[in-house]
């Protein structure tokens, strides 16, 4: 499978060769990568890891700098509530504390069946519709308890 | 190449073009203090403990990565600076979690002299401290991170002159930290045993694994009740 990148990859053989990549698109490697397995796992780290002849721990930095990059295993549909002062001080304890009851799951945890992964995150920059959080790509602002349920239905 | 004449604390003193602002000191041996800087190597402008006024310039400049140029207007050691680089070293002795009264290191560490040297006593800061476990499953070094103050140093030794790449850093903000690898304790696999990150650390993080026992050959002490 080739790609924009010049990267061409075999999931099954976990092999990736790279041709005309010097590591500058580090993050769109990851990024991508990230979107197609769900997650990045240790194989692919290594293997990149070699074929840009970088060590694996500055790339091991940069996934764990970015919360939206993640090297664990995650659920169907990633729930990342806003954390930050903002959406804090429109209440987002309460959607917080909303959310974990529903799910049962505690942030940074993945609901059993695999459906939902619950993350805190840095500011989404909607801010103006805070409290916020994103469902996969989707943003939903103005959170109240009472939206949550018809939110969380819609994603199977 | 050129000389260059600026003004270091009132001082007229002249430097060869290219060189930065804390080597022109250090010829003139005017004392700035560094934490991040290694000699010789690319300057990472970590620790901004080297911060000097610079006329002209709204924000504090960190001397061991800024060249000189031609009239620059420097003050190494004014109020503003001074206070500035007290704070540097608050902040860090704040969630340094090191106990110098027991750590093997105090009486070489970097970190506790600087703190001497700007008469810091307890800090004024209060903060969570940053802890992690002691990693020393390698014969070759021992690290005990919670001592780390992230300057760098050992990266930079790493990279640069062992040219190793073994250390990374991971995560971010108050989380951050060096890492090995996929943030494993450091092993004999990835490290060989040249030492040179172990002299470069300035606190007590990085160490010769202890050996205790070994020195002393003879019956052990037996006290009886
Ligand atoms: S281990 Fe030592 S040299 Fe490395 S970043 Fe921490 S304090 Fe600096
Ligand atoms: S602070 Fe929550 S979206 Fe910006
Ligand atoms: S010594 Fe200049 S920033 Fe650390």
């Amino acid at each position: 499978m080739r790609n924009g990148f010049g990267i061409s990859m075999n999931k099954s053989e976990e092999t990736i060769s790279i041709s005309n990549n010097n590591g500058e698109n580090l993050l769109v490697l990851l990024e991508e990568e990230q979107r197609k397995s769900g997650y990045l796992s240790q194989e692919f780290i290594t293997a990149l890891a070699q074929s840009l002849d970088t060590p694996v721990s500055e790339i091991y930095g940069v996934i764990s700098f970015y919360s939206f990059l993640s090297n664990k295993l995650q659920g169907r549909n990633i729930i990342r509530i806003c954390k930050n002062l903002p959406c804090f001080l429109k209440n987002s304890e309460l959607i917080i504390k909303c959310i974990t009851q529903e799910l049962g799951i505690k942030p940074g945890q993945t609901t059993p069946d695999g459906r939902f992964t619950l993350v805190l995150t840095n500011c989404i920059g909607a801010c103006d519709k805070a409290p916020a959080m994103m469902i996969n790509n989707d943003i939903y602002g103005d959170l109240t308890p009472q939206k949550i349920t018809k939110i969380l239905e819609s994603y199977k | 190449m050129a000389d260059i004449t600026v003004t270091i604390n009132g001082n007229q003193i002249t430097g060869h073009a290219g060189i930065t602002i804390l080597e022109l000191a250090k010829e003139n041996s005017i004392d700035i203090p560094t934490l991040c800087y290694c000699p010789d190597l690319p300057p990472m402008g970590a620790c901004r403990l080297c911060v000097v006024e610079v006329a002209g310039s709204k924000a504090l400049v960190g001397s061991c990565h800024t060249p000189i140029s031609q009239g620059m207007v420097i003050q190494t050691h004014s109020p503003k600076v001074m206070a500035t680089r007290k704070i540097i070293i608050e902040l860090l002795l704040a969630s340094h979690s090191g106990f110098c009264t027991v750590c093997d290191k105090s009486n070489i560490c970097e970190l506790r002299k600087l703190a001497m040297d700007m008469d810091i006593g307890l800090s004024r800061f209060q903060s969570k401290k940053r802890y992690f476990p002691i990693e020393d499953i390698s014969p070759y070094i021992t690290r005990d991170l919670s001592k780390c103050v992230l300057c760098r140093r050992c990266l930079q030794i790493c990279n640069e002159v062992a040219k190793k790449r073994v250390f990374g850093i991971g995560y971010r903000g108050f989380n951050s930290k060096v890492i090995v690898d996929l943030d494993q304790p450091i092993d004999k696999e990835v490290c060989r045993d040249c030492g040179l990150c172990i002299t470069s650390c300035p606190t007590g993080a990085l160490s010769n694994p202890a050996q205790i026992g070994e020195e002393k050959k003879g019956t052990p002490l037996v006290i009886r009740g």
